[in-house]
């Protein structure tokens, strides 16, 4: 890949900007050398091997219990390292106390040295604790997190299609993301640090009560409930503070997106003036969000600091007074005051970690919710592999409903004869695409049933049948990869031969010819870099890929320019040849290319026969017809 | 009526400051007259930043002579030294807030001066330089870098006051025993080293994190929006495996981060204990020895936890300002990028022109790419419709482009009302020039908003007007909330020829004496095509049309054709006449529209 290098000194600007600066488009400059010595020794992951079944396996309801049960062990490793390494770690204080009281005061260097041994001991050892602990929980973490993101992501392929709504969507794809992160977050450092805190609070007040139980509970009840309180107001309202940031810098991208995507009205209306101000609005409602949550910070973090002091002169104070009436030591009272440092970081994070353990738990819900799903369209248990069909398909009787009481197809009977093409038309909402949703099995029909070569399709294997079907999408959707990658999107181990192949069936040859890299050449998210046409053709060699014996073809709705449609057709007399098909057609171009025609009304067939035949017999399909020939009249013919 | 509409009254003032204009100074340098306009804020933030540290440092030094002269002498009472420090516990208060406010006050003021003025900057920029770059980089720039100047510009002066606040803690310990101040800061070098080392790996390592986090995410955002494919061809277990090695790569980036936490993070917590250990060891023989007392002991455990802070944070703020000059780089970069299209001193008002447009002899290339056009003359008389026709890539868009001056011509001239247009103020030339685009661009305001873009003063009834002139108020008046609804909020989605209305409707309020139409490539359907025709002619009528054709259909709104062959005008005339005395015409056509034209031959024939 081709960096822009590191031009970005400040300097005049040399030409055009090259590819940084885009979040993940590319290494910053200034970390690339870095980056590159990690990535030195990293293995080939290569592609792993999985098991993918559409019968979910047996498995318990997804809890936070279930889920790591299996593991106990090495959690309660993990935790019995904790233990180990908060008594190392606050055996300080302690220490030094002793050391003041039984060597400083008592001029007992010996006592002192072999107390700083063991200090430095109590070191070595949290030391070496806590880099084994870190390296056994972390790991353990990604591990669990690594079969989590597989086991999710494996019941989110199982579910029907009814499942992705348009609305569902983003809800679908935040279970894998943020939900995941949340709860990776309460494994990772929520439950060890919880221990870790509360260890730490358990240990420094046993220390505190051992020494002298009337400082501690002077100590305690003057420093922890202020600053228990003190945290808890900045948690609620430092959260509510960002998400106000969040919002107000939400507004001003989209302002600045919107300035920009619209560039050429701004500056053909003269905007420029008026857009201006209104971006130092949005721009200063966020300085002011931002100031808001400064302000808070700059509350918490000194008015902490302050209890610290205070804290300080309460135990110089009361204890103090212990050691003058000698019932307290020197080095008691030092132990006091350095354990009083080490007393507020527990209290802080146990805040935060209660933030922590709400998210997770909340996506512990949500992600049960999700695994506990069942698909709708559910493989039969003994579902066998469809034999190697001829292309036979009938429909009989078949209704379907998505709502209840509110039937799309009713009762409808068709059949076809291997090698047949049937359009399928008829206006929008007439139920043309479920019949193409109901062959492919994406949903069962509520009643009646679909043959395939005599097979009832709820009797085999969902991947049996579609791989036998080859189904073109109303969108064709692109994914992120090569243009080999989407063609051979079915058989990801074809060869460059088969897809070029299958590019020429379609006429999709020259592009691949014309594009430097080939069959390389990337194919971005939606496929914008290519036309619409081009993705339509595309998405047509990746059906011809698959060699299915079946086509079934759902044509998109948004209509392309003319030279498109050309190719488009005649890449689609190619690609029919001796195929069964059904298309779903929404030019009647299309339609009367085929052997017969379907007209679908209210949900069912109302006319079947050829172009010739229907336009003949004079009924909806003849009207269709007239209406769209009028269309293809001069446009100075009408003006004239 | 003034041609630029004016801007709203708004409680936020522009910026003060602005980032030096000079490209060679460094970037700091660059930011100085931005820091000199909050020179206020900053200096209370820094004085006040300087008088928290100090009574930080002094408190340890109290708690000392109170265990010293208290409680183990005995020479003192014990209650002052309390009162003391709990006087300067609250003080150390109020200063360290307004400390804390001040600096992150100062530099959420220079995001806001900086966000303005890349913003004002894009205003300025020219249509070639948003030909080069991607709208996408410039919004992460305009804020993930800024957000990284701001970041390091709120954390420094806290860096630096606590390295001040260091010397001065070092040299209180020298004070009180040389030697134990040196053991006492023997293990700094130490923290600094380990912490860069830690650096070193964190940040690329979480570039790794984030890079593959985003890499799952795609494989899922795709599998979920492409869910019909996926399940057409039986793919659901192959893309298990894609979101497998996506999911191992994360976890062997994670794996990094993890044993990077593991083998730096329990350094860097106890190389100050073993700073606390040697202090406790020569410290207690010091005191044996009666050369420092219990009380200094005491406070040097204190300072030792106090000292390494700045060192931890050091080798993070110099990380930080790597980043931050490398933000300010690609942030100065759109500051300074070059601003072509300028009005020239004593550009004259185009005030109420016939609309008479002339290329003259026009020669244009984009940057240094092939020209385009080449020797370009075209004339339209006051209120003539004349169609531009040529095949695609031929610069037929460009000469629409020319007319407002989104660029400037390489040679030749354009002239409106035989001005040449660089000789006109921008503002009056792009208020009599219509633009309506094929794929119109609405904002995600209410549809009168959209509507009144150009005059956001118009009245409610001149709106109307102007939407039932382009055939738009029957839907509008049809939406839920009329015309106030908001394009694109709650799922409110119009049609494409409903997006042309209101464009068309926009332009109509604007009243522009010469208009461009560029309806460039995309389809609708017939029925819609024939609202928007009956929309256009309405907005032609009176007014000096340029139609740039990309389909037969709209050559039928205009008096004239020309052709655009090689970057120049072949030949000129009425469509019928073209057809018939110009063979090239009839090929362009057919390039483009293959089908259409031959439906049209057969009825001719007939």
């Amino acid at each position: 890949m081709a960096w822009g290098g590191g031009g970005f000194g400040g300097g005049p600007m040399g030409g055009p900007p090259g590819p940084t600066g885009l979040p993940f488009g590319g290494i910053p400059p200034e970390m690339q050398s870095g980056v590159e010595r990690l990535l030195a020794d990293e293995p080939d992951h290569g592609l792993p091997e999985v098991d993918f079944s559409h019968v979910p396996p047996e498995t318990k309801p997804f809890t936070l219990g279930h889920f790591l049960r299996p593991h106990a062990p090495a959690l309660a490793l993990g935790i019995a390292l904790v233990v180990v390494e908060t008594l190392a770690a606050q055996a300080g204080p302690w220490l030094t106390g002793r050391a003041i009281d039984r060597g400083v005061l008592r001029g007992d260097f010996g006592v002192v040295l072999s107390i700083g041994l063991i200090y430095l001991a109590a070191v070595a050892l949290h030391t070496v604790v806590l880099r084994v602990r870190t390296t056994q929980t972390g790991l353990l973490g990604q591990k669990l997190m690594y079969q989590l993101r597989l086991r999710v992501f494996a019941h989110i392929q199982r579910l029907s299609l009814d499942y992705f709504t348009d609305e569902r969507a983003g809800r679908i794809m935040t279970r894998m993301t943020s939900d995941i992160e949340a709860l990776s977050e309460l494994l990772q450092d929520g439950i060890i640090n919880l221990a870790v805190q509360a260890l730490t609070l358990v240990i420094v007040v046993s220390v505190l009560f051992t020494i002298d139980a009337e400082l501690a509970i002077v100590v305690l009840v003057a420093v922890v409930p202020i600053m228990t309180l003190m945290t808890l107001w900045f948690r609620s309202s430092s959260t509510k503070g960002y998400a106000a940031v969040r919002e107000r810098i939400a507004d001003v991208m989209a302002d600045l997106q919107e300035n920009l995507a619209g560039i050429r009205v701004v500056t053909a209306y003269n905007r420029q003036p008026v857009n201006t101000a209104r971006h130092r609005d949005a721009v200063g409602r966020h300085r002011d969000a931002n100031v808001r949550t400064a302000r808070i910070s700059a509350v918490y973090g000194p008015g902490a600091e302050t209890v610290g002091a205070l804290g300080t002169a309460l135990i110089l104070l009361v204890g103090g007074r212990l050691v003058l009436s000698d019932d307290l030591s020197v080095g008691e009272l030092t132990a006091f005051v350095l354990y009083l440092a080490t007393f507020f970081a527990p209290i802080q994070q146990l805040v935060q970690l209660y933030t922590t353990y709400q998210s997770g738990q909340a996506a512990i819900v949500k992600l049960r919710d999700l695994l506990g799903t069942a698909p709708s369209v559910v493989e039969a248990p003994d579902a066998y592999e469809l034999p190697e069909i001829h292309g036979a398909i009938t429909l009989e009787h078949v209704s379907f409903e998505y709502e209840h009481g509110r039937p799309v197809l009713r009762d409808v009977d068709l059949a076809l004869v291997p090698g047949e093409t049937l359009a399928v038309v008829g206006s929008t909402g007439a139920g043309k695409s479920t019949v193409a949703k109901l062959i492919t099995r994406f949903y069962d029909p509520t009643a009646g049933r679909v043959l395939v070569d005599g097979h009832d399709i709820r009797g085999v294997t969902l991947r049996s049948l579609r791989r036998q079907l080859g189904v073109v999408p109303q969108e064709p959707f692109l994914f992120h990869g090569t243009i080999r990658d989407n063609v051979a999107f079915a058989r990801p181990e074809a060869t460059d031969e088969d897809v070029l192949e299958a590019c020429a069936q379609v006429g999709l040859d020259d592009l691949v010819r014309r594009l430097p890299e080939g069959l390389d050449a990337p194919v971005f998210e939606r496929g914008s870099s290519l036309s619409s046409g081009e993705r339509q053709l595309l998405a047509l060699a990746r059906a011809m890929l698959a060699r299915p014996r079946v086509l079934v073809l759902d044509e998109a709705t948004s209509s392309l320019d003319l030279r498109s449609e050309t190719i488009i057709d005649r890449a689609l007399d190619a690609v029919l040849e001796g195929r069964t098909a059904i298309i779903i057609a929404h030019r009647l171009s299309t339609a009367r290319r085929a052997d017969r025609i379907a007209v679908v009304d209210s949900g069912r067939i109302v006319e079947l026969g050829s172009h010739g035949e229907l336009v003949a017999e004079g009924g909806t399909y003849a009207a269709m017809w007239a209406t769209w020939e009028s269309h293809l009249q001069d446009p100075h013919a009408t003006h004239a | 009526m003034p041609y630029v509409p004016a801007p709203p009254a708004s409680k936020y003032a522009p910026p003060r400051g602005h980032v030096d204009r000079d490209p060679s100074l460094s970037w700091l340098r660059r930011m100085r007259p931005i820091l000199r306009s909050h020179a206020w804020l900053v200096g209370s933030g820094l004085l006040c930043a300087a008088a928290t540290l100090a009574l930080q440092i002094a408190i340890p030094r109290i708690t000392m002579d109170a265990i010293d002269k208290a409680l183990i002498a005995r020479t003192h009472v014990l209650t002052p030294y309390v009162w003391a420090i709990a006087g300067l516990a609250v003080a150390r208060f109020g200063l360290g807030f307004v400390y804390r406010l001040n600096l992150q006050r100062t530099a959420l003021a220079i995001e806001y001066d900086l966000r303005n003025e890349v913003f004002s900057q894009f205003g300025r920029l020219s249509f070639s330089y948003f030909d080069r770059v991607q709208t996408g980089q410039l919004i992460s720039r305009a804020n993930s870098d800024i957000r990284s100047v701001q970041m390091f510009l709120a954390f420094a002066p806290t860096v630096a006051i606590t390295m001040v606040s260091f010397v001065a803690a070092l040299a209180l310990m020298l004070s009180i025993h040389v030697t134990l101040a040196l053991v006492a800061v023997a293990t700094i070098p130490l923290v600094y080293v380990t912490g860069a080392r830690m650096r070193s790996i964190m940040f690329p390592a979480s570039w790794i994190v984030s890079s593959r986090m985003a890499d799952v995410s795609t494989i899922v955002e795709e599998n979920i929006t492409g869910t019909r494919v996926v399940k057409s061809f039986a793919a659901e277990e192959h893309q298990l495996r894609l979101l497998a090695r996506a999911a191992e790569r994360l976890r062997w980036g994670n794996g990094l981060v993890v044993n990077m936490r593991a083998k730096y993070a329990p350094l860097m917590q106890n190389l100050p204990r073993i700073g606390s250990v040697l202090v406790l060891v020569y410290g207690g023989w010091l005191v044996i020895e009666g050369d420092v007392t219990v009380g200094a002991l005491v406070a040097f455990n204190s300072y030792v936890m106090m000292l390494q802070a700045p060192f931890m944070m050091l080798g993070f703020i110099m990380t930080m300002g790597q980043r931050a000059a490398a933000s300010a780089g690609r942030i100065f970069e759109i500051i300074d990028a070059p601003t072509d299209i300028e009005e020239r001193p004593g550009a004259v008002d185009l005030v109420e022109p016939q609309g008479d447009l002339a290329f003259e002899d026009v020669r244009f290339a984009y940057g240094s790419g092939p020209e385009i056009l080449r020797g370009f003359d075209l004339h339209l008389a006051p209120g003539e419709t004349v169609a531009l026709v040529g095949r695609t890539g031929t610069g037929k868009s460009t000469v629409a482009r020319l007319v407002p001056r989104f660029y400037d011509v390489s040679s030749g001239t354009v002239r409106v009302d035989g001005h040449d247009v660089r000789d006109l103020t921008l503002a009056s030339l792009r208020h009599h020039v219509g633009l309506v685009l094929d794929e119109p661009f609405l904002f995600s305001e209410s549809v009168r908003d959209n509507i009144a873009y150009s005059r956001p003063d118009a009245s409610a009834a001149e709106v109307e007007d102007a939407a039932r002139a382009a055939g738009a108020h029957e839907f509008i008046s049809e939406l839920a909330d009329g015309y106030a609804t908001v394009i694109g909020e709650r799922g409110y989605t119009l049609s494409g020829g409903q997006r042309q209305r209101i464009a068309i409707a926009r332009t109509l309020l604007t009243n522009p004496r010469i208009l461009v139409l560029d309806d460039a490539t995309s389809a609708v359907d017939v029925q819609v095509e024939s609202e928007i025709h009956d929309a256009l002619r309405t907005l032609m009528q009176g007014r000096t049309t340029l139609v740039i054709a990309h389909r037969l259909s709209t050559i039928s709104l205009a008096d004239r054709v020309v052709l655009l062959v090689d970057g120049r005008i072949l030949a000129s005339g009425t469509h019928n006449e073209l057809l018939a005395t110009v063979p090239q015409y009839g090929q362009v056509l057919a390039s483009a529209e293959e089908e259409y034209v031959r439906a049209h031959r057969k009825e001719v024939e007939v």
